[in-house]
């Protein structure tokens, strides 16, 4: 019965254009961007970064360095954005509408209900992962050979690696990613289960991100960075360093797991208590 | 099948129902009248376990609403006003998800309900293109999947055009007659209410104000209507033969005990007065109702 209703909830989330509008979103940036890669100075200079540090640039502009280049700013942007809108509709849109009056006049209790629309959250959560980097990865191929990988952030991480480790890299860092906007999809569900319209719940959802972004950022804070979810979601970064800082990749993992969990606890304990009317 | 017992709930500092008990029994259609704010939608919302109540029991089909939840609503059917749906899925995909909140459907269920409430043709379009009596049949359909004893329907009638009352009204009908249902009907419509239930009560400002059978309720004894050229006079004529107890809007008389229409006939024809009609008066709902929910005269000083 459980998966019948995880298939409807999926029915639902996938049946509405809004749920798309991330996917297209992602879509027309990734080729933005890959055109602006080919086109513009950006692979000159990123060229001269390369040859700078010692490498055949022609051997390292490839799939996979260039879907890195292209999923970073995409990851950082837009994935909070459509994460949390998806999240944030999650049940208050449904009171919104009034159809979670005719959910809850039938027999399902509130709170499997809930783990119902959370699990289908996190599945949306990893489809669109899985669609941004398979997109990328389709879209760079387009243009760009496939060979060995570069991935150079000043601080965060540097790997140069061959193409088949690269893309076991790419395919450990797509997972970490889809934590990240689980994460993100289980904090805007949370303000979803309170008594609000789902706007509200999703810019709650990204106020509170940003402000853990910001916060994370102030050097008075850089002892505390570990109290920050934003500082944990760098870790699909972490994967790429040479070699990977596994402890805190694990470390990271985990404080997202246990996040997730908090933030569909509390959600689901207000829901439980809160009164439902038209 | 339902019982609500001192039923009391608060919403911060307002009281939206206050101790509010009656009960459904089995094959009975129940109307629950009270104007915007009364507290019906706050009552049914406590009987289907949408809105806790702050005191007092609610059970429905003989279960604790709040501890045996899921177990109460097995076999309950809801409507709410204005049907709202997943305008961008098909009538049936709506019907296949909601019945899942329940217990498993079959198509060959579903089909069933569908040409029940005679929406067979059109499940496979996307509700978005529904009119609104369309709607209101789907909202039965899903009302109705779980082959249900009870079935609560919270303002049915809302939005409909006469024609589509006239359907929904039959449709209520058809649902006692022929599947044994029992029905609490909320409504706005007195007539609606008069034509369909057999016991009704009024909420007021969250208070029962009223419970009864409607039959009582229509039935006025010696209320008498009396369409005479000169009421004022025959009034009077009727008074000094102790034939009358009161008068109401110079139309109605109110016979006193032991008195019968034919007294009052041959007194005035007796005095002259032309009696042009003279007739046992039937209350509706609606005169009840507003004779009930009118605010009390002002008082001077």
């Amino acid at each position: 019965m459980f998966l019948a209703q995880l298939k409807n909830e999926l029915w639902k989330l996938f049946g509405k254009k809004r749920t798309y509008i991330g996917f297209g979103a992602f879509l027309l940036a990734q080729t933005a961007m890959m055109l602006a890669f080919k086109y513009t100075r950006w692979q000159s200079d990123f060229e001269k970064l390369l040859n700078g540090n010692g490498y055949l640039a022609s051997e390292f502009i490839s799939v996979l360095t260039v879907s890195v280049v292209m999923l970073i700013p995409q990851i950082m942007l837009l994935m909070p954005l459509y994460a949390t809108l998806i999240g944030g509709d999650l049940v208050a849109k449904e009171a919104e509408d009034g159809t979670l009056r005719m959910i809850l006049s039938r027999p399902i209790s509130r709170a499997r209900l809930m783990f119902v629309k959370w699990s289908a959250g996190i599945i949306f959560a990893i489809v669109l992962v899985l669609m941004l980097n398979l997109t990328a990865l389709g879209f760079a191929s387009l243009l760009f050979p496939w060979k060995g990988m570069f991935v150079f952030l000043p601080g965060q991480a540097f790997c140069v690696l061959t193409a088949h480790e690269g893309f076991i890299r790419f395919l450990m860092s797509s997972s970490f990613m889809a934590v990240n906007a689980s994460t993100m999809v289980s904090v805007a569900f949370m303000f979803s289960c309170f008594n609000m319209k789902p706007s509200a719940a999703t810019i709650l959802a990204l106020s509170f991100l940003f402000v853990s972004m910001v916060m994370e950022n102030i050097p008075f804070f850089d002892r505390y960075e570990d109290f920050f979810i934003t500082h944990h979601f760098k870790c699909w970064l972490l994967i790429f360093r040479d070699p990977a800082p596994w402890p805190q990749i694990c470390q990271s993992e985990i404080i997202l797991g246990a996040v997730c969990a908090t933030a569909f606890i509390i959600g689901a304990m207000a829901f439980q208590v809160r009164d439902i009317k038209s | 099948m339902i019982e609500l017992s001192h039923v009391v709930k608060k919403f911060g500092g307002r009281t939206a129902v206050d101790d509010l008990s009656f009960t459904v029994p089995r094959g009975e259609i129940f109307g629950l009248l009270g104007h915007n704010g009364a507290g019906k939608s706050t009552a049914i919302g406590m009987m289907l376990g949408q809105v806790w109540p702050t005191s007092g029991e609610v059970k429905v089909c003989g279960r604790d609403i709040q501890s045996q939840r899921s177990e109460a609503l097995t076999r309950v059917g809801a409507i709410f006003e204005a049907p709202v749906f997943y305008d961008y899925l098909s009538g049936e995909r709506n019907l296949q998800i909601l019945s899942t909140y329940t217990a498993p459907t079959s198509k060959a269920r579903i089909r069933e309900v569908v040409e029940w409430v005679g929406l067979t043709g059109r499940e496979q379009s996307k509700v978005r293109t529904y009119s609104h009596g369309m709607r209101s049949r789907l909202a039965l359909a899903q009302a109705l999947l779980p082959k249900p004893e009870l079935l609560i329907l919270d303002e049915p009638s809302d939005g409909l055009d006469p024609e589509g009352i006239h359907e929904m009204r039959q449709t209520i009908l058809r649902l006692q007659r022929e599947l044994g249902l029992t029905i609490l009907l909320s409504s706005h419509l007195l007539n609606e209410v008069e034509q369909l239930c057999t016991r009704i009560a009024v909420l007021q400002k969250g208070k029962k104000v009223f419970e009864g059978n409607v039959a009582d309720v229509k039935a006025t004894r010696g209320k008498v209507a009396l369409k005479t050229n000169n009421f004022a006079e025959a009034e009077k004529i009727l008074r000094a033969q102790n034939l009358i107890t009161a008068t109401a809007e110079e139309k109605f008389i109110t016979l006193a005990e032991g008195r019968s229409t034919a007294e009052i006939a041959q007194a005035l024809v007796s005095a002259g007065l032309a009696v042009e009609g003279l007739w046992q008066h039937e209350q509706t709902v609606e005169d009840f109702y507003m004779n009930l929910i009118k605010p009390p005269p002002l008082q001077k000083n």
